[in-house]
């Protein structure tokens, strides 16, 4: 097969990939690091060390900038760059804007991180990166957009694969939110301000950051799924024409959801009925996807106990239809007035990140590496000990924040005999501890799995450089 | 015939047909803000004077330490309408309270308490020394200290943040025409504190009488984010409007 | 512009809004899984992530 290996690094540019492939795993590392490091500070303040540069206010955005865009973006344009090149059997339209959006990526999630330490901050969530920052993610982003389409374009199948739709709404909606949210009046190169204000600026910020959520974080990952499942599954898809519907579905109606984040508040209430309602219809094609992806494996289930990396795949898949199930339920406005401002938030995002996007790019990383640098996994018992601790972290953190906010959305509201609150917020916060203790420790495990597959996956690369120095041995794909 | 086959062949028609899908919500629920009145309430004194205003250089710069820090991701700033929040907190927060807000900072998330209305709860002293030490007022808090905002502050271009806030539209003047205009809708105490080429002379002013540090020679961060604290929710008098005045809004 | 205040009143945006989803829904399923020969054209690409190998 080595020779087969040769010529398919002439027909497609997987070097962009490895690059790619490998900084996902690196700032997968160092922003679950970070992840933990806040989780502790939470639970044992004397960690801030009356330092500015890694209080809590200051590193969460360090941390959700590393994983969202440093772990997950890379993931995204890693996979993203390997599937159209794949479905189109066409190589990228050009390497030389290929490398700059690695590098231009790259510099955007160090400079943001800076940013954060140092305080330069817009004070949008999601959005912390101040305007320079902001104008190189918009050339990147437009650069990565024109190689992407035009590398549809010169495709070798007429047919467009459905992957390639979920990546082509990722990139156009990602453009059009990361446009009309970071709208500024720059003071000085590390300062601006919004041009939106108050009741207009939070629904701008919403429409935002909950669709930062449903395209960057759901819609590009389905289309990962789209591809990795059906591959490592070694059969087609289950249906495509649910995924058609659920495809138009999907994109259509996440853009109306967000200002479910606003419930209660002083917005008028049609907007936030508007955003209840859809957010429930949403559960129709967030499930299509789930079932499209699960059922993929009917009359496979087999596989499931040999193939720990077909396991990423599908347990990833049942935390998305878990996650897609709580957040409509949380939309409903009784619910949120409980869940609003608790854990309870945190721990719906920790399924969706940890459970979904985190795993479903575990899978299809694993997937991707034999293949881009020809050789095989360096150990499969690994991926097996890394499945397990992803899974028993995930779990831990989200029954931590599950019951930590229950529990302090419930002692808010709790009224003593004389119909006085019962609860001063101190003592709320201080039931909180234990809790915030055990989310520490579910976000630990986690890492260590993560640190686990930094290690195999360097393993896998550095035992393929050996070999191609060697003996071109022959090696089974 | 409608055929979706040809969507998948036809790049171009499958991605003006995604433009179009995901711009809809968005203009649904987002333009009809910036148009409908009543988005925002009127809150005005029987005397026509508009108790909402734009924060003072001072304040104003203690707001944005108050975004350097990131506070705004451990409190809100958003009372809802509802019996517990309004016996914690005070009277659910109205969309005016914020109108001059760049950004909003509503907030998602309360690790600590609602600050929408901390203006005036607690004394200056206090104030200070919960930011120098959290624990030493509050046992059972796990808010970092922030003794670093004792540090002098840079106030050299007060004046150019506010004309940038003033290109966004808030009413900070320049001219002599803005400031009457100011004078008339804020009266003219506020006026003169909206006066962009006053900023640094007002600023330093506001510090020295207001003595938020308890330290008059020098003005600090610590100055400028207690006195933007203390002006919390503070603006509205709400003892001026009937209990239900402003439900027709919601 | 007087007509437009009737969609400003939800008792009657409701209904509306049902009656469009609803319509389109069945107008997708009847599209999608009516048609035997449709649905198997539809369904034809799905073996493309295989002609890669």
């Amino acid at each position: 097969m080595a020779s087969v290996a040769i010529g398919s690094s002439e027909q497609y540019n997987y070097d962009i990939v490895r690059k790619f492939t490998i900084m996902a795993l690196i700032w997968g590392a160092v922003g679950m690091l970070i992840g933990v490091f806040i989780a502790s500070e939470l639970a044992w303040p004397f960690l801030n060390f009356d330092f500015p540069y890694i209080t809590f206010g200051r590193l969460r955005p360090v941390h959700t900038g590393a994983v969202i865009f440093g772990f997950g973006g890379s993931a995204l344009f890693a996979t993203s760059y390997y599937i159209v090149q794949r479905t189109c059997q066409t190589r990228l339209l050009s390497d030389g804007m290929a490398s700059f959006t690695f590098w231009g990526w790259q510099a955007i999630i160090v400079l943001a991180a800076l940013g954060d330490v140092l305080g330069y901050s817009q004070g949008r969530e999601y959005a912390e990166m101040e305007w320079p920052v902001d104008l190189l993610i918009a050339v990147v982003w437009v650069t990565y957009a024109i190689i992407y389409i035009g590398t549809i374009m010169k495709r070798k199948e007429s047919h467009i694969y459905v992957a390639n739709w979920f990546y082509l709404a990722f990139i156009l909606a990602v453009a059009l939110l990361h446009i009309f949210n970071n709208l500024a009046i720059p003071v000085s190169l590390t300062k601006s301000y919004p041009l939106f204000s108050g009741a207009q600026d939070a629904m701008v910020q919403w429409w935002y950051g909950h669709n930062a959520v449903g395209f960057f974080l759901t819609a590009a990952f389905l289309g990962m799924m789209y591809y990795f499942v059906p591959k490592q599954a070694g059969r087609p898809i289950y249906s495509y024409r649910l995924s058609i519907v659920h495809f138009w579905a999907l994109i259509f109606m996440y853009m109306w959801a967000g200002t479910h984040h606003l419930h209660w508040t002083a917005i008028p209430d049609w907007t936030s009925t508007l955003a209840a309602t859809f957010s429930i219809m949403l559960l129709m094609p967030s499930w299509g996807g789930m079932i499209n992806g699960i059922m993929t494996m009917s009359g496979a289930w087999d596989k499931l106990r040999t193939d720990p990396v077909l396991r990423f795949l599908i347990v990833s898949l049942s935390f998305y239809g878990m996650s897609t199930f709580e957040g409509p339920m949380m939309s409903l406005k009784d619910v949120n007035a409980l869940s609003h401002y608790t854990d309870w938030t945190i721990g719906h995002v920790h399924s969706g990140a940890l459970g979904w996007v985190a795993m479903i790019s575990f899978g299809a990383i694993y997937h991707m590496v034999p293949r881009l640098w020809d050789t095989k996994m360096y150990s499969l018992k690994l991926i097996n000990v890394h499945f397990w601790l992803a899974t028993i972290g995930t779990l831990l953190y989200i029954t931590a924040m599950w019951i930590s906010g229950i529990m302090q959305g419930l002692m808010w509201r709790a009224y003593d005999d004389f119909g006085n609150l019962q609860y001063s917020f101190a003592e709320t916060v201080a039931a909180m501890h234990p809790y915030y203790a055990m989310r520490a420790l579910g976000g630990l495990v986690f890492l260590s799995g993560m640190i686990l597959m930094l290690y195999n996956c360097f393993m896998t690369m550095s035992q393929a450089k050996g070999v191609a120095s060697g003996d071109m041995a022959p090696q089974a794909a | 015939m409608i055929d979706h086959g040809k969507i998948e062949k036809n790049l171009g028609l499958m991605l003006v047909l995604v433009m179009f899908a995901i711009s809809i919500g968005g203009l649904i629920e987002i333009v009809p803000l910036f148009f409908i009145k009543g988005t925002i309430e009127e809150a005005r004194t029987p005397e026509g004077i508009r108790m909402v205003r734009p924060y003072s250089a001072l304040e104003l710069r203690g707001r944005d330490i108050y975004i350097r820090e990131g506070c705004y991701l451990c409190h809100s700033q958003m009372i809802r309408p509802f019996r517990d929040e309004s016996m914690r907190y005070g009277h659910y927060s109205l969309a005016a309270e914020s109108q001059y807000d760049h950004p909003f900072q509503w907030g998602s998330k309360r690790t600590g308490p609602d600050l929408a209305r901390v203006g005036k709860k607690y004394s200056n002293e206090w104030q200070v020394q919960h930011l120098m030490a959290p624990r030493s007022m509050v046992p059972e808090s796990v808010m970092p200290n922030y003794p670093w905002l004792m540090s002098p502050l840079d106030i050299s271009d007060v004046g150019d943040r506010m004309a940038a806030l003033r290109i966004t539209g808030v009413p900070y003047s320049v001219s002599k025409v803005e400031f009457d205009n100011n004078v008339k809708e804020f009266g003219a105490d506020v006026a003169k504190q909206l006066h962009i080429p006053d900023a640094q002379k007002n600023l330093i002013e506001q510090a020295k009488t207001g003595n938020y540090d308890g330290n008059a020679a020098d003005v600090t961060e610590m100055d400028a984010v207690v006195a933007y604290l203390q002006v919390l929710g503070t603006m509205v008098d709400y003892s001026k409007f009937d209990n239900d005045s402003f439900v027709k809004f919601r | 512009m007087e007509w437009l205040m009737w969609f400003t009143r939800l008792e009657n945006t409701k209904p509306l809004g049902l009656l469009i989803f609803f319509i389109t829904f069945c107008g997708i399923l009847l599209y999608v899984y009516g048609s035997k020969e449709r649905g198997e054209r539809l369904e034809s690409h799905k073996n493309m992530p295989f002609q890669d190998d």
